[in-house]
């Protein structure tokens, strides 16, 4: 961070938020609000006599609340930039009146109370996010007594608590007491692999964490008893098999199995609990003088901003999502965005610094290059034709399109545009091509799959990455479903517009299917979600009409699901073969007689 | 020298059990023990462990299980391993499963069926012997009232016919 921060060519913003983004890759625009810190961080050589003055006393964060800090403070002895700063909410007041003494001692004028936020706009290439992760707070699992009792703690906390650095200066003792504990217990995947707390996922750093710390302890405190239970103690990287075995040659118990309720001993402090050891098969007591929760990690509670201002999309755990999990895993789907470390999913430090010098590179690899290839296709529109209307901008996924209401036009950015397509099937005025998935080149394919035998066909629209992916999936590996099918594919389920499906109705489809990716899953942020409201919209439609809305069907499937897309293709024959030709000559009828009112209506206007 | 006990592997035991259960909880147990810990009965007596039963049914060992002797019979349905399970597996309802599909099978222990007859008969789950008549009226309680049993009896009936969720 030093190194970084004395970098010539590193602008290093570090108490500032991100208020907005515009733009597109190469050409971002950001925001940033420099928070006031009330201390001129050009002139403070943070000699700390402002901070002996201060008499404003409150809990230290980076301390876990072990320790105390002034309202002016360093927010931690390695920060960047090596200055104080002052938080306001704790500040006795900024009236000299009132208070003052920091400015009063200041022998440099560093400190301000007028200072203001500042908003500083800058022209960015390319975008990194590493906005790191949140710990769990064990306060809900109640069982483990995390806020009744003083000598349970969290890995975090233990971690102040054995630092050189830390309140103790590195002498372990225990919060209750101040006595240096001698049995010790880990409890892991707090808050981890837990579909109670809604986590279902491993945090991956907390076993290696644990057997780190009992090492610590062994090391510190030779005669110090520890014992970690655990569900499965996951050493999988580079020499973590190692520092286990280290940890259990060092005397360290391993217990398979999660305990019970935790008591105390009102009297001692002391903690009991009852735990069956499943490789046993035994109950077995214990008593601790400290037992520390080995917290799992939780993606960013204010996580929404970011995504929100670069288009970024979350995966099912609430991390931020790759464009690719295997082939692009440090590009966000924003193009010129790219993620690195927590933010993605939860990680140790190397494998941070892994995907950070990564994620480095590929921004490199962008701005050296100096331009983008784009896909050709993108999205064009017509001026001429464009009404304005806006709904082309508010279905975007990202943000590539601008609309001037006034002059009634709009603007793609084409180097934003990814090609999705839900523009085009979102425009009423026919005023938006999509290159290579134009109207006319979709409705001739419905055309032509329906000329004849339109009885025994079902139209499939399928979106290029997921659906239609899925279909070749199942066929390679053989997987036999009826041949009544007919895909039409399109980049994405959003580019299928209420027009395409009722067409194929028009021409007498039995059955049209509508499928995409799985939620999360959409190669195009959330682009089907339109699709869903579109297909909504045509039920209801079809239901007015007296259609059974069953003829229509959505589905999801991935590419991954062969399977899915022959029981899926198996049910749309049997629904099919349920649709009667009387049916299908009614519906004929009555949706022809709808488009020829509406083309009249559409004639006269 | 004792037999080494030999294992039967039921393949559609889940399958059978899955008709009477809700939810496909039990699939993601993985065995943390986190059910034991907290567990009244588990604490008092070796033979019933809500860990081992949900890996039985994991296996398919139903004859592990399906005994009028043992382990499901024993639960207190105190719920403590519904709140405890990290994993929704929701053992004690495996276990409400387990008791009806066995039940449905004819396997229930003697003193479950007397006491389940004897609720249908007298609406009570234990005998009123005379002892605790005469217990009742020395300790100046009142005499306990006839119950209708029939009433019960319709209510279980409904449900039975799946009138009781109307």
């Amino acid at each position: 961070m030093m190194d970084a921060g004395r970098h010539p060519l590193i602008k290093l913003m570090s108490y500032s938020e991100i208020e907005d983004v515009n733009g597109y890759v190469g050409n971002f625009k950001v925001t940033v609000r420099k928070k006031a810190r009330y201390v001129d961080e050009t002139v403070c050589n943070s000699c700390g006599e402002c901070e002996k003055v201060c008499p404003a006393i409150h809990p230290d964060e980076f301390q876990m609340g072990l320790a105390t800090r002034k309202a002016v403070h360093l927010p931690f002895p390695q920060a960047v930039p090596s200055a104080y700063l002052i938080n306001m909410e704790n500040c006795l007041g900024t009236n000299p009146i009132a208070c003052g003494k920091c400015a009063e001692v200041c022998e440099k004028n560093a400190i301000n109370y007028d200072m203001q936020d500042e908003i500083v706009v800058l022209d960015i290439g390319a975008i990194v996010v590493a906005t790191g992760i949140d710990v769990y707070d064990p306060t809900q699992q109640d069982e483990y007594g995390y806020t009744r009792f003083q000598n349970v703690i969290t890995s975090m906390e233990f971690e102040r608590l054995i630092c050189a650095g830390g309140p103790t200066v590195g002498h372990l003792v225990r919060p209750g007491d101040h006595t240096t504990p001698l049995r010790i217990g880990f409890i892991q995947c707090v808050g981890s692999r837990s579909l109670r707390d809604g986590a279902g996922f491993c945090s991956n750093i907390c076993c290696m964490n644990t057997v780190k710390d009992t090492l610590l302890i062994r090391d510190h405190y030779p005669d110090a008893e520890c014992s970690v239970f655990y569900i499965d103690i996951r050493a999988f990287g580079k020499g973590f098999e190692d520092l286990y075995d280290k940890s259990r040659e060092a005397g360290v118990k391993y217990i398979r199995g999660i305990p019970g309720e935790i008591t105390e001993d009102p009297a001692t402090g002391n903690l009991r609990m009852v735990v069956e050891n499943t490789t046993t098969r035994s109950i077995e007591e214990h008593e601790f003088d400290m037992i520390v929760l080995s917290v799992g990690v939780r993606p960013r509670a204010d996580g929404g901003d970011i995504r929100r201002h670069l288009t970024l999309s979350q995966t099912s755990d609430g991390f931020l999502m790759e464009a690719h999990p295997k082939l692009k895993p440090v590009d966000a789907p924003t193009r010129g965005v790219y993620i690195a470390g927590c933010a993605e999913a939860p990680k140790d430090v190397k494998e941070s610094v892994t995907q950070a010098s990564a994620a480095a590179a590929r921004a490199g690899v962008l701005l050296n290059a100096g331009k983008v290839t784009v896909e050709a296709i993108t999205c064009t529109i017509d001026n001429d034709l464009c009404h304005g209307c806006g709904a082309c901008e508010k279905v975007c996924p990202y943000g590539a399109i601008t609309v001037d209401k006034g002059a009634k036009t709009a603007a793609v950015v084409e180097a934003a545009c990814a090609g999705c397509g839900t523009c085009g099937s979102a425009c009423r005025f026919d005023a938006i091509t999509m290159r290579h998935f134009t109207d006319a080149q979709i409705v001739a394919q419905v055309d032509a799959l329906l000329a004849e035998r339109q009885s025994g066909k079902v139209i499939v629209f399928a979106c290029n990455w997921c659906s239609y992916a899925g279909g070749d999936t199942a066929g390679t590996s053989r997987m036999l479903y009826p041949a009544s099918n007919r895909l039409i594919r399109t980049m994405c389920s959003g580019r299928i517009s209420e027009e395409f499906v009722l067409r194929a109705f028009r021409k007498g489809a039995p059955i049209v299917l509508v499928s995409g990716c799985h939620f999360a899953d959409c190669h195009y942020i959330d682009a089907n979600r339109q699709t869903v409201k579109r297909v909504y919209r045509l039920w209801k439609q079809l239901e007015k009409l007296g259609i059974r809305t069953e003829r229509l069907q959505l589905e999801w499937i991935s590419a991954a699901e062969g399977p899915k897309f022959q029981k899926t293709m198996r049910e749309m024959e049997e629904l099919r073969a349920q649709v009667t030709q009387e049916e299908i000559d009614h519906t004929v009828k009555v949706l022809t007689e709808q488009f020829e009112k509406r083309r009249l209506k559409k004639v006269r206007s | 020298m004792k037999e080494k006990k030999r294992v039967r592997i039921s393949h559609d035991f889940r399958e059978q059990l899955g008709l009477v259960l809700e939810g496909d909880g039990v699939n993601y147990c993985y065995q943390c023990g986190a059910c034991v810990g907290d567990c009244p009965t588990a604490r008092f007596s070796e033979d019933f462990n809500p860990r081992t039963i949900m890996q039985s049914v994991l296996y398919g060992l139903k004859e592990e299980i399906a005994s009028d002797t043992l382990p499901v019979w024993m639960c207190s349905n105190c719920f403590t391993c519904f709140d405890r399970c990290p994993q929704e597996v929701k053992p004690i309802e495996v276990i409400i499963a387990l008791k009806n599909l066995m039940a449905s099978e004819g396997i229930v222990p003697k003193g479950v069926e007397a006491a389940a007859a004897g609720i249908l008969k007298t609406g009570r789950s234990a005998i009123v012997s005379n002892t605790t008549v005469r217990r009742r009226e020395e300790l100046g309680l009142p005499p306990l009232e006839e119950l209708d049993a029939g009433e019960l009896r319709t209510l279980l009936d409904a449900d039975a016919n799946g009138e009781g969720e109307k």
